[in-house]
């Protein structure tokens, strides 16, 4: 049965990172309502961004945050004036194709620059672990796992405690409800944007220091995360995190009591039975929408 | 609205030209290597216009049709394998068996994802994508897992083994559109169009959205599938991650986006741009690692200029066009003529 | 709906595409049936993008070198050889288009392989049916040498099913007061390792190691830490991973961040990356492990001390460092050449014939091929020691003795 603990102690360990990088993703649909399907990729960026000063200048990963988060912040804001915005209609359906096309350019970019070979983010106390109910927890783990917890407080902190969150959430209940009463909905999208961007990046820095990844990582990534918004419920913060922590676990404790082969079949298989039941997912709120 | 006899009979004139020349592509072109772009393009032609008839016409973008296509693959293969079929013209007669089991995983997989709306249902059909391939993947003694599967090796010379899969193609492209026609014309059809503008209000004045979305479904994963099976039987092998490739399901959304969402020659359009250019580009240029930003840049470039697709766009430059230049019935016989000189050749 | 004019769009713009396409890809080939001294090209598709790109790279500095060489010796029975390379982006779809456009529209004289099992499936059918040889250096799963193809022949010492056979028959040899009595595997679902593991787990059960675990996970896993702690918990005195070079690396780190020291660790590839796997490691955690190898930077096979150094001179690095990729892509060439001399033609139903007969040898040793093109040789067991691969088993091809039990992970 330790197995079975272990694997639910790392499922709620892992779980973190996939809550933070699934928040940003969330956040970024219920405020523009679009599906950005090159978040994985995104994630994939900042970690080769940290990798890139890793190697270059030798500055730790986590302390690398401080000139990616932000740097991935502007660059966020960049992308959604650029390429989000002109898409005056239609938006879902073509922000697909969009956000697929920039994930597409970020996998190129990144095997020009990098090549195909795995690479992993390392530190010097990577190998360090302590014991506990008799297995070995690395520190990189608890580190990530807390950074993710300090990252999604500041989220919470930000979206209801101060104004410009109010905006943020007010244009995710109702775009023009929330312009007719003084919001610029437009800002408010771009800011948003840059925020689940930078999201990505710190994402991006705790996956890397635990996965090996290469340009092409970003597949699978994007597939696990937008099944767990779905799961939470598209555009609820709240519903990430427990849907990210939950995917996790159940696939972790289906690795160890099943099969790793069926452990990712358990994760989307979840989603379904969920749906079935819900189909607006954990948090979701029904509403008419039009496609 | 019905044009004018002349102009329906121009229309059609036009479409047989275009079927006949396609049908003797392999005649005038003997390199079996453009063959084989063009058993490619046809496949594409169809796999846009079978999931146009979901996407375009009903307005539900499924981005796991990928799952449909290898499901075929691997139905097909695995039906020539348990009935002993031995390979060469026979296994072409049983595509359709592996078609009715991709309609049976459609009812099954639409009846829960179609419960879903809008962006949900687009992830939900990603996901489904996903369990797909991981039951490929693990139910090794069915599948093979991740050894693949074998298909049984026509045994036809290097430069005739493209033809008959081409045709294969073009027939089943040739199904696709003809059912993509048929359905624009028939009340099913305006009850899908009528999904897509407004689900809650097409219920509310009596179109069985339910029922008719989840036969839109299969119909277009029926024929995806047996595109599927063709492919398999063409490549004469196949592992999970390539014939339930996430790229393919993208890349065929993207060339009825190109084409124009909804339309019926707009799939046709973008997959016979799309294919041959990306199979050259790879070809040519993939050495340089950089084709991918190329194509995303192409990509965008194109999306961002023309979001509607080329056919409705270019369609409303032409009406634009013809507006400024006459006025009255004049206008409608010139463009009939225009078009059947224009016409004339066409290989898809 | 504005048929007549979306109908002509679509009639442009396919005609416009697809004449492209076809005049495209036209090169300056050659002939396909070359005269003597005429220069000829050879068509590879290899991974140069997507999942198998860094192998595939490895591929073409073989292939490269071998060109090389082989113009410098005069040619290819004369004739001046020029690799000509398409990049399959690691798809199906894309090497089935290669093959035929090397073939029929560059008109190359022959082809070689392109990297993995994956790949060189659906391109043998396809070279087949044109009636080319087939000589690959990296496709030698199983299903490989199932299809009835007699044109294609995998240039490596053994099957690579076998891989592992050297490492349990040296189990197997110990001493029973020193031989191990229980094992764990874990291998990735591909059809490179699994077959491996597979086959050494039913000859170690069969010699009497018992198996406590045995797990097979997907190959898309990045996070291998779950997986590590499973092998750990079976606590067996023998580990063989079924791994390629991330999750070797990973499972390394993680059995030392978890103070799990089995006495014999074996992964079947990864720890034969040189320097890159040292590095990733930790030099000093190399120490005893063990991999199955088919080529060795310091063996003493034909020609090999001059691959060696010449791989250097032009890229670099040290022979530790060498990835296993270019000595077998270098093999294929060497095989090709003696059997064209053989032969005295380069015509590819001469050398398919030619090539079914005979022994070859190469800078991974001899070989000679059954009528399935596999090879009939066997790998042999190399092992970690001061920082350096050495082989260790069989006797035969052993340079050292094998270090057992592995001494424990440092820090």
């Amino acid at each position: 049965m330790t197995l079975v603990l272990e694997a639910v102690v790392f499922g709620i360990l892992t779980g973190g990172v996939y809550a933070l990088m699934a928040s940003g993703l969330t956040l970024i649909f219920g405020v523009m309502r679009i599906i950005n399907v090159g978040h994985g990729a995104l994630v994939i960026l900042g970690a080769y961004l940290s990798f890139a000063l890793l190697r270059s200048a030798n500055i730790d990963p986590f302390v690398s945050l401080v000139i990616t988060m932000p740097a991935m912040f502007l660059l966020g804001v960049v992308l959604q004036l650029v390429f989000i915005r002109p898409l005056k209609e239609d938006r879902e359906a073509l922000s697909v194709l969009v956000t697929y096309a920039i994930a597409l350019g970020i996998e190129g970019l990144l095997g020009y620059l990098f090549t195909n070979n795995f690479a992993q983010l390392n530190a010097w106390y990577e190998t360090a672990s302590f014991a506990v109910f008799g297995f070995h927890i690395a520190y990189v783990y608890i580190f990530g796992f807390g950074l993710c917890l300090a990252i999604l407080a500041a989220i919470f902190l930000v979206l209801y405690r101060t104004t410009f969150g109010s905006a943020v959430r007010a244009t995710m209940l109702n775009r023009t409800a929330a312009q007719l009463v003084g919001v610029n909905v437009d800002r408010v999208s771009a800011i948003a944007f840059g925020i689940g961007v930078s999201t990505a990046a710190a994402g991006g820095v705790i996956f890397g220091m635990t996965n090996a990844f290469n340009p092409g990582s970003h597949y699978d990534l994007i597939s696990r995360l937008l099944t767990i918004i779905v799961l939470g419920g598209l555009g609820s913060l709240r519903g990430a995190v427990i849907a990210a922590v939950a995917m996790l676990i159940i696939e972790d404790v289906t690795a160890v009591v099943i099969s790793p082969v069926w452990a990712s079949f358990a994760f989307f298989l979840l989603l379904v039975v969920v749906l079935v039941v819900r189909p607006q997912g954990l948090y979701g709120i029904r509403v008419r929408e039009r496609i | 609205m019905r044009s004018p006899a002349r102009v329906r009979a121009a229309k059609w004139t036009a479409l047989v030209i275009v079927v006949v020349v396609a049908a003797l592509v392999p005649v005038f072109e003997t390199d079996p290597a453009t063959v084989n772009i063009a058993v490619f393009t046809a496949m594409y032609v169809g796999l846009a216009t079978a999931w146009n008839i979901m996407g375009g016409y009903t307005g539900y973008v499924s981005l796991g049709h990928a799952a449909f296509f290898g499901f075929g693959a691997y139905a097909f293969g695995l039906v020539l394998a348990h009935l002993g079929i031995q390979a060469g013209y026979e296994p072409f007669v049983f595509v359709p068996v592996a078609g009715a089991l991709t309609v049976v995983l459609a009812l099954v997989i639409g009846w829960i994802a179609l419960r879903t709306r809008a962006a949900t249902f687009v992830i939900v059909t990603i996901a489904m994508m996903f369990m797909i391939q991981l039951l490929a993947e693990n139910l090794v003694g069915l599948t093979g897992g991740g050894s693949g599967l074998s298909f049984p090796v026509p045994p036809w010379s290097g430069d005739f083994f493209d033809t008959p899969f081409y045709y294969a193609m073009l027939v089943m492209a040739l199904v696709s559109l003809a059912i993509s026609w048929w359905i624009r014309r028939s009340k099913f059809g305006l009850g899908l169009l009528a999904i897509r503008d407004d689900e809650d209000k097409a219920l509310a004045v009596g179109v069985p959205a339910h029922a008719y979305k989840l036969t839109a479904f299969m119909i277009s994963a029926g024929l995806v599938g047996m595109i599927g099976a063709i492919y398999g039987y063409y490549v004469t092998y196949i592992y999970p991650q390539y014939a339930i490739d996430p790229l393919v399901g993208i890349s065929l959304v993207l060339m009825v986006f190109l084409g124009g969402l909804g339309t019926l020659w707009g799939p046709v359009l973008g997959a016979v741009i799309l294919e041959p250019a990306q199979l050259w580009l790879a070809y040519n240029f993939g050495a340089s690692r950089l084709y991918l930003v190329v194509y995303a840049a192409v990509f965008l470039v194109v999306i961002l200029l023309l979001p509607r697709g080329i056919v409705p766009s270019v369609g409303d430059l032409v009406k634009r066009l013809i507006a400024r230049r006459a006025i009255g019935p004049s206008g409608t016989a010139s463009t009939s003529s225009d078009t059947h000189t224009v016409a004339r050749v066409q290989s898809p | 709906m504005r048929k007549p004019v979306s109908l002509a769009v679509t009639g442009i713009v396919s005609v416009g595409a697809f004449g492209l396409a076809a005049c495209g890809s036209t090169s300056p080939g050659t002939s396909g049936s070359p005269q003597a001294a005429a220069p000829i090209t050879i068509g590879v598709s290899v991974s140069l993008t997507g999942d198998f790109s860094g192998d595939g790279k490895a591929l073409v500095q073989g292939y490269d070198m071998w060109a090389k060489d082989e113009n410098a010796k005069g040619g290819l029975l004369g004739h001046h050889v020029t690799m000509k390379y398409v990049d399959d982006a690691s798809s199906t779809t894309q090497v089935v288009t290669n093959y035929q456009n090397l073939i029929t529209q560059d008109k190359v004289a022959l082809v070689f392989g392109p990297f993995s099992s994956l790949l060189t499936i659906p391109a043998s059918t396809v070279t087949n049916r044109f009636g080319y040889a087939f000589p690959e250096p990296a496709g030698g799963g199983p299903s490989v040498f199932t299809r009835g193809i007699h044109s294609l022949f995998f240039v490596q010492p053994a099957p690579v099913e076998d891989n592992l056979v050297s490492f349990t028959q040296w189990v197997l040899s110990l001493p029973a007061s020193q031989r191990p009595a229980t094992a764990a595997y874990s291998t990735q679902d591909d059809p490179f390792t699994q077959p491996q593991v597979d086959k050494a787990r039913s000859l170690l059960e069969a010699g009497g190691v018992r198996t406590v675990s045995y797990k097979v996970y997907p190959a898309e896993t990045t996070d291998f830490t779950p997986l590590a702690q499973q092998v750990i918990s079976a606590n067996a005195d023998v580990v063989i991973l079924g791994t390629q070079e991330p999750d070797a690396v990973a499972f390394v780190k993680a059995f030392q961040q978890q103070h799990y020291n089995p006495k014999a660790l074996v992964e079947t590839a990864g720890p034969d990356q040189g320097s890159d796997f040292a590095t990733k490691v930790g030099s000093a955690n190399t120490e005893g492990i063990m991999v199955p190898a088919g080529w060795w930077s310091s063996a003493k096979t034909p020609g090999n001390a001059t691959f060696v150094s010449e791989y250097i001179a032009a890229y670099g690095g040290t022979p530790g460092g060498i990835p296993s990729d270019a000595p077998e892509a270098y093999s294929v060439g060497e095989v090709v050449d003696q059997a064209a001399q053989k032969a005295h033609s380069i015509a590819n139903s001469a050398l398919i014939a030619a090539l079914h007969t005979g022994t070859y040898q190469t800078v991974q040793g001899p070989m000679a091929f059954d009528s399935l093109g596999k090879p009939n040789g066997a790998s042999f067991l190399v092992q970690w020691q001061n920082g350096v691969t050495v082989p260790v088993y069989p006797p035969s091809a052993a340079v050292a003795q094998p270090e057992y039990p592995k001494p424990a992970f440092s820090g």
